[in-house]
């Protein structure tokens, strides 16, 4: 268990180090001369010497390196070129609205494939199976902005029940906040649970098959029973190595949500400095959310020990 | 022998249809896709001469589309047969050479696994500006580490084989083992792994597009096209549905081709699928 545990913690600090450099140099080093991009053509020479000494873009790059992730570790995310905000400041104000969609969005898309795939699953061979299978197909295909597309059309547009954009802070008003968010959780939530279906009903189809399923059977469970009682705790290993899987695409799918619906949250802020070309805006946030993403899937690995027993003495 | 089954046939069918579209836009075009043509804007399909209509710059929606589907094709099989190609030397060198250089590719594979992709082709995008070959920059570096994991396993199971140990004993060389007898029987594998990347590759792009980092005009993309819609969905809601269509009626086919592709090559995974 300990070496386990050790194993996935190396591992985790290791891919928070190789990330970070990653994204680091991708930025740094594919982006020419920061300060000059950011003050833009026009700028005199003087004047992108001066931003770049007061932002200490001079130095070496590993020393630049060094500083950032020393500021990360310390909680200082860095400033923005034109405005002066903290990122800390620019990124906590986007998550009443970001962390909302995206947990509400997987939620609903497990709460669709758990059940959908246990029936295409336990209907496999049969029309009904069949059925969920093809929509799961469908659904996979369905890009997820064009889902929200479509809903804000129907829904927004021609019957008028629901905000096709924009978003009021939940300071303000709790519910209205939860109406502007119906409309994207929902187009996200069907198409992930579209796409996880699929692993579902694989990793259902691959327990019914067991032999200690076949067991309990045999010693006089019904098919739900021995599914129920013996197997899930089997399949829900499969299906939470999806959801660690699922997550970057979670994240995706939340980032151009967000646009279809106009919602000012995180994605919205990485585009526009992005567009901005504020470099440190943008590469501090982006390895906040691959922090979070190497996390959570360090979490699921933390999981596994308690699911499988099998995982704590070592692979 | 049921080598012909309903997901391939379908699946051929739209796939084939969707690169003779493509091909076809590099031939002939009903219009200019990107000149506008105000006195015609706005059209309903159904118009003479516009079959699908016109945009708000009077573009008419048929020639976009079909340029369209040239943009999804390229960047799509672009996209995965860069990555289909590194990752499986990548994957090959892993699971051939001894535990320091598997443990680094796997682990580098797994680590580039948890970036979500999406963030990071914006940063792409970002410092090396939009355009069609960032997008397939972006989407390689996505799946490549993919297909390392896949070609690795598979070739790691085949080099259990007898027939590797007999060429072995007979004293071939490890190149010549892994060309000879690894590489045709792990096809299969990569070649349904390439069919689904290609679509997942098509899906991608047009969520970048829409996002404004993908392609831009005068290049045309389905996603860029869902774009410039929403500005103008109020007034015309049949401009947000027919790139739409285009994206789910080629991703689905690709879908489809690669899972009838693995029932066909890959017997073994598909009765444990059925």
């Amino acid at each position: 268990m300990a070496l386990y545990i050790f194993r996935r913690l190396a591992f985790f600090l290791g891919a928070l180090v190789a990330s970070s450099v990653a994204i680091f140099l991708l930025i740094r080093a594919a982006g020419g001369n920061v300060a000059a991009i950011v003050l833009g053509r026009d700028a005199s020479p003087d004047a992108i010497d001066a931003l770049a000494t007061e932002y200490g873009l001079d130095r070496p790059l590993a020393v630049q390196y060094l500083d950032w992730i020393g500021g990360m570790l310390s909680g200082d995310l860095g400033r923005s070129f034109r405005t002066n905000e903290s990122v800390t400041d620019l990124v906590t104000s986007r998550l009443e609205v970001s962390i909302p969609l995206a947990l509400m969005g997987l939620t609903l898309g497990l709460l669709i494939a758990i059940p959908a795939g246990i029936f295409a699953a336990r209907n496999a061979g049969r029309p009904s199976g069949a059925f969920v299978g093809l929509l799961s197909q469908v659904g996979i295909a369905v890009p997820v902005f064009w889902a929200g597309i479509l809903l804000s059309l129907l829904f927004g547009v021609h019957l008028g029940w629901l905000p096709t954009g924009g978003w009021t802070p939940w300071s303000v008003d709790p519910v209205q906040a939860l109406r502007s968010l119906v409309l994207p959780v929902l187009s996200l939530g069907t198409i992930l649970g579209a796409v996880m279906t699929r692993y579902v009903r694989s990793a259902v189809l691959d327990v019914m098959n067991q032999d200690y399923v076949r067991t309990a059977r045999a010693s006089g469970m019904t098919a739900s029973q021995a599914l129920l009682q013996v197997g899930l705790r089997n399949a829900a290993l499969p299906i939470v190595t999806v959801i660690g899987l699922q997550m970057a695409e979670l994240i995706g799918g939340t980032v151009i949500i967000e646009m279809v619906f106009s919602l000012p949250g995180l994605a919205r802020m990485i585009l526009a400095n992005v567009a901005a070309r504020e470099v440190i805006v943008v590469q501090s946030t982006v390895m906040l959310i691959i922090v979070f993403v190497i996390f959570v899937n360090f979490l699921i690995d933390m999981a596994y020990a308690l699911l499988d027993p099998r995982t704590r003495r070592g692979r | 022998m049921r080598w012909l089954n309903a997901s391939l046939l379908v699946g051929l069918v739209l796939t084939l249809a969707a690169i003779s579209v493509a091909l076809l836009s590099l031939v002939w075009l009903p219009y200019h896709p990107n000149i506008p043509n105000i006195p015609e804007r706005m059209l309903p399909p159904g118009a003479p001469g516009h079959p699908l209509g016109t945009d708000t710059l009077g573009r008419d929606i048929v020639a976009q589309l079909m340029v369209g589907a040239r943009t999804s094709m390229l960047v799509g099989a672009g996209g995965a047969t860069i990555s289909l190609t590194l990752g499986t030397l990548l994957g090959l060198w892993a699971a051939a050479t001894g535990r320091m250089t598997d443990e680094a590719i796997s682990r580098l594979a797994d680590i580039m696994l948890s970036i979500p992709g999406m963030v990071t082709a914006l940063v792409l995008a970002a410092t090396l500006g939009s355009g069609m070959w960032t997008t397939i920059l972006a989407l390689s570096a996505f799946f490549t580490p993919s297909f390392i994991r896949v070609s690795r396993s598979a070739a790691l199971a085949v080099l259990q084989e007898d027939f590797v140990t007999a060429a072995r004993l007979y004293g071939r060389g490890r190149l010549f083992v892994l060309a000879r007898h690894v590489l045709p029987n792990i096809a299969g594998v990569l070649i349904v792994q390439f069919t689904l990347y290609f679509a997942a590759g098509i899906l991608t792009e047009a969520g970048l597009s829409y996002l404004g980092v993908g392609m831009s005009r005068p290049g045309i993309s389905w996603g860029l096209m869902l774009n410039e819609a929403q500005n103008t969905v109020g007034v015309s809601s049949p401009l947000a549905l027919w790139p739409g269509l285009a994206i789910v009626v080629v991703v689905l086919g690709l879908n489809l081709l690669g899972d009838g592709l693995r029932d066909v090559l890959d017997p073994k995974l598909a009765r444990r699928a059925a």
